[in-house]
């Protein structure tokens, strides 16, 4: 545990946590321009957040200890994950801190706590979303893994820390076939941030909701700690994405210029990825549950490609 | 140290002899605290002999015994079999402490007695398969296990659903013997000595031994298709039992196998492709079947399948990555699978225990009975709960190193040269994947279903925390779960093995930090005061909330049948009856869903039924007359005679 690495810690995360609500409304603006509504403001999602903050929680008298300790940890669970994504420069990171399967299993952390919060109240909403979370989680686990598995086959490391690295160096992606993997990372950004056609995050009690049916019953605090952890993974896993496609101006070394150019950068960079994910909402419409798996199918098939690319080259 | 290894190791094995004897001999309560006393002390003085060699890397071979000619009565350790022994060493604490109050439970003092002493036997039987010098007394106590189980899977033998239980096991275990007997037979006769090495020899010449020894001990570890005993057995058997051998029994074939494949010197590929391809496919399978499960005992001895799975993946891989002359990679695959069966044995241990509780609390091992245990029973879903996320593999638990050491096998292996070969582990590393996230949907079924919510039947409303021996019991498996997840990087490094292995111990300590971090930053913002508890769950208005609005373990796992359903192979069938000629009032009908047990129907039935036509048949040949058998003597010594003439 060196300096530098407790100064990636508070820097690193601070950041993710500062930026993260931003593209939250950010998202909800693009898709509010494109169906010609103004949309919230920018900082809205601050605002909420704040408001959550200062109202009181409410607990259903069927609920456990899982409810309560689930929003903590679910965050805690989230700022340890920050730490395995370089943002503002790569540290030298101490004990595997970036290994690409703990991180995937860190996200399963929070998935797992937040399934068991659906049925702890012991609403039908709430079974309803965690069951479907846990089956279509289950059904997007191999491509993740293989979509992961491409980047190690492709860069030779399993750390993203080493990989972020590697792509830094570069102006244009190390490798065509990391082009083909950034399809399949785009869909998994789709599928764990619980958007359409996955989810639908707009609307509550409809039976297409998977995410919003978990938390129906979280309030005041625990409510903000869930949604400020649900902004922390989209952040986090869009800046999987660009640090792999488009990693320019990534810093590599601890300078205080090269942490204000790499926070500037991510900020344009992240900004134009989640316009994007707006726009894709906006032009697609919401799959039936059933027929998610042909759509996980693809982007299992743009990561076996690559690595196929890769063995067979 | 020699000396000091003998005194504990015979100092275990008296124990457990005495902890056998003692309580046939006495029956009153006291004797059977005393059993299961030795059996705690019996696994101590183990945890001093295995740690002690896997420490120091002496391997001591005890002086053999002779009782026969050609039979001795050898013991031996090495560091595979140390491995092994703490594995037993590690499971036996929980389960004898837990089953001094358990036992009490069965019908008859008789019964509680034998209950005790088969334990102990069951113990001892599998400390001394592991401990085996040579192939003979791996074979007989490989019998005495087989047997001592048995009996326990019997219990309860007035239940037909229990003999059912019993008998299927029986004859699967005697399969595996049968297998087993016939691999070990054809490497005597190459190598004219019971030793289990080394095996110098070409590996196609060991290609019979391994197809025996890999379906004896598949069949004995639950490998598919091999696997239907355990789902019969396991809920058959009392939960201490249950999870001796889910925990240890499993892992005990596992030893064998591995203790053959380690002593071969040329691997050939395709045994690594077979172990591959069977270990992903009982993974896969394994927990797809045990989704729909709504037994806690059965889903439990699914879930073993699974695991048992993974294992045998890592030794698929180890000795794929060995025969392409990766030392490394088949290194951290062998670990890797040998640190999962240990882990294994830990969490699922644990869970047995816990589901003996619950079963015990509700009388029911019907999950759609349960519900709400959390506030009835918070300790045991305390250690229920540490249980799940092992097995789950969420880190830093100790589940979520092998497993990842698994992954980072498989994430290194573009250094194979063969691309076909990489395909194949494409295929199954999405398989392993798929497994993965399918375990934590079924262990998040299994604990929100048993455990949160409002109870659904009045068993479970009814339901109070069981005593406290059951609860130390549960515990200390829970506990060594999460200390060797925590140092498992230590560990290893202390064993010798340098892999880059993450730190859980840091990753855990940030964690908490974290945990603490965000509970100090909340607490010190927005209302104070404690929060308030409302009065019902909000459910949209209805007026109450009623157990029968839960979501129930069928509806859970709901979505992954529909997706799974090819697996599942459910038929549905229907046949309507119109009021009118052109169909369109409807009059009555029948509906059904059969859901077909695929290696039941397609593998073992028709088995059962060439082996009932062929032995009918034979018993036509038994009459009872005295003349007819010597006539069959006569001509058997007659063939003999034209065959010693002929052809010998």
């Amino acid at each position: 545990m060196n300096a530098s690495f407790l100064l990636f810690t508070l820097l690193n995360t601070g950041f993710v946590l500062l930026i993260s609500p931003l593209f939250m409304s950010l998202i909800k603006k693009v898709k509010a321009y494109t169906q010609g509504r103004k949309g919230p403001r920018l900082l809205q999602s601050y605002s909420d957040l704040r408001k959550l903050m200062q109202k009181e929680v409410v607990y259903s008298p069927n609920s456990s200890g899982i409810m309560r300790i689930t929003p903590y940890l679910n965050l805690a669970v989230l700022l340890l994950a920050t730490l395995f994504i370089p943002i503002v420069f790569i540290p030298e990171a101490p004990a595997g801190i970036g290994n690409i399967i703990v991180f995937l299993y860190l996200l399963a952390i929070e998935r797992f706590f937040t399934a068991l919060c659906g049925l702890d109240a012991g609403s039908t909403f709430g079974g309803m979303g965690s069951s479907r979370l846990m089956s279509l989680s289950a059904v997007i686990e191999p491509t993740m893994i293989i979509a992961f598995a491409a980047l190690a086959y492709v860069l030779k490391t399993v750390n993203f820390h080493e990989m972020f690295a590697i792509t830094a160096g570069s102006t244009i992606p190390e490798s065509p076939t990391l082009a083909l993997i950034s399809i399949s990372l785009f869909i998994i950004i789709i599928v764990e941030t619980g958007r359409i056609p996955v989810d639908n995050p707009a609307t509550h009690l409809e039976l297409t909701m998977i995410n919003e049916a978990m938390i129906l019953e979280q309030s005041g605090k625990n409510l903000a700690l869930i949604e400020l952890a649900h902004a922390v993974k989209q952040t986090i896993l869009m800046a999987v994405l660009i640090n792999i496609l488009a990693p320019w101006g990534l810093a590599t070394e601890l300078t205080f210029t090269g942490i204000v150019v790499s926070c500037l950068y991510f900020l344009v960079k992240a900004s134009l990825l989640a316009g994007l994910i707006g726009l894709f909402e906006s032009s697609i419409a919401k799959m039936r549950l059933f027929r998610l798996p042909g759509f996980y199918m693809m982007a299992f098939f743009f990561s076996a490609l690559t690595i196929l690319m890769e063995v067979f080259a | 140290m020699n000396i000091l290894l003998e005194a504990l190791v015979y100092g275990a094995i008296a124990a457990l002899i005495s902890g056998t004897v003692l309580p046939l001999l006495y029956r009153s309560k006291n004797t059977r605290k005393t059993s299961f006393g030795l059996s705690l002390l019996s696994s101590v003085l183990l945890l001093g002999f295995a740690g002690a060699i896997l420490y120091t890397g002496k391997e001591p071979v005890f002086p053999a015994i002779r009782y026969l000619p050609g039979l001795d009565f050898t013991l031996a350790a090495d560091r595979l079999a140390a491995g092994f022994v703490l594995l037993i060493a590690a499971v036996v604490p929980g389960v004898s402490i837990y089953s001094i109050e358990y036992v009490e439970h069965a019908k008859s003092e008789a019964g509680k007695n034998l209950q005790a002493a088969l334990t102990n036997l069951f113990i001892l039987a599998m400390l001394m398969v592991v401990l085996a010098g040579n192939m003979v007394i791996f074979l007989i106590f490989w019998e005495i296990m087989s047997i001592s189980s048995l009996l326990l899977v019997l219990h309860d033998y007035s239940s037909e659903e229990n003999k059912k239980a019993g008998f299927f096991y029986f004859i699967m275990t005697s399969l595996s013997t049968a297998f087993l007997f016939m691999g070990f037979i054809s490497l005597f006769r190459l190598t004219g000595s019971a030793e289990f090495g080394p095996l110098e020899y070409p590996a196609s010449i060991l290609n019979l031994p391994f197809i025996c020894l890999f379906i004896g001990f598949g069949i004995k570890a639950g490998i598919v298709p091999f696997h239907k005993w355990l789902p019969y057995a396991h809920p058959a058997a009392p939960s201490s039992i249950s999870a001796l051998m889910s925990g240890v029994m499993l892992k005990v074939a596992i030893y064998g196998f591995l203790r053959f494949l380690l002593s071969v010197y040329t691997l050939e590929l395709w045994w690594g492709i077979l172990i591959l391809i069977g270990g992903s496919l009982s993974a896969v399978l394994g927990v797809i079947y045990a989704l729909k499960e709504s037994d806690i005992k059965r889903l439990l001895a699914y879930s073993s399948i699974e695991n048992i799975g993974i294992i045998f993946l890592g030794i698929g891989l180890y000795v794929i990555f060995k025969v392409e002359g990766l030392e490394t990679l088949a290194m951290l695959s062998l670990v890797g699978a040998c640190f999962h069966a240990f882990n294994h044995a830990l969490f699922k241990s644990l869970l047995f225990l816990c589901a003996g509780s619950v079963v015990h609390a509700t009388g029911t091992r019907n999950i759609e009975a349960f519900g709400g245990l959390v506030k009835r029973m918070p300790r045991t879903a305390v250690f229920f709960m540490i249980g799940s996320v092992s097995i789950a593999a969420l880190p830093p638990t100790n589940g979520f190193v092998s497993e990842l050491m698994l992954f980072q096998a498989y994430f290194y292996s573009s250094a194979l040269s063969d691309p076909l070969l990489k395909v194949l582990l494409i295929i199954t590393l999405s398989v392993f994947a798929l497994t993965s996230a399918l375990a934590a949907a079924l262990f998040v079924k299994l604990f929100g279903i048993t455990f949160l919510a409002l109870p659904r039947t009045k068993y479970a409303e009814d339901a109070t925390e069981v005593p406290k021996f059951m609860l130390l019991g549960e515990a200390i498996p829970a506990i060594l779960c999460i200390l060797s997840g925590l140092f498992s990087a230590q560990i290893l490094v202390m064993l010798g093995f340098d892999f880059e292995v993450p730190d859980m111990l840091i990753l855990g300590l940030i964690l908490i930090g974290a945990c603490g971090l965000v509970w100090f930053a909340v607490r010190n913002s927005g209302p104070s005061g404690s929060p308030r508890i409302s009065k019902e769950t909000w459910g949209c208005g209805s007026l109450a909330q009623h157990p029968t609005m839960e979501y129930t373990s069928a509806g859970f796992s709901e979505p992954l049948v529909v997706i799974f359903k090819k697996v599942y192979r459910t038929e549905i069938s229907s046949t309507r009856i119109y009021e009118d000629t052109k169909e369109s009032i409807f009059k009555s009908g029948t509906a059904r869903i059969h859901l077909m047990k695929f290696f039941e129907e397609i593998l073992y039935t028709p088995i059962a039924g060439a082996v009932c036509l062929v032995s009918s048949n034979i018993s036509k040949m038994q009459n009872g007359k005295l003349d007819t058998y010597v006539l069959y003597v006569f001509i058997a010594v007659l063939t003999l005679m034209i065959f010693t003439r002929f052809f010998a």
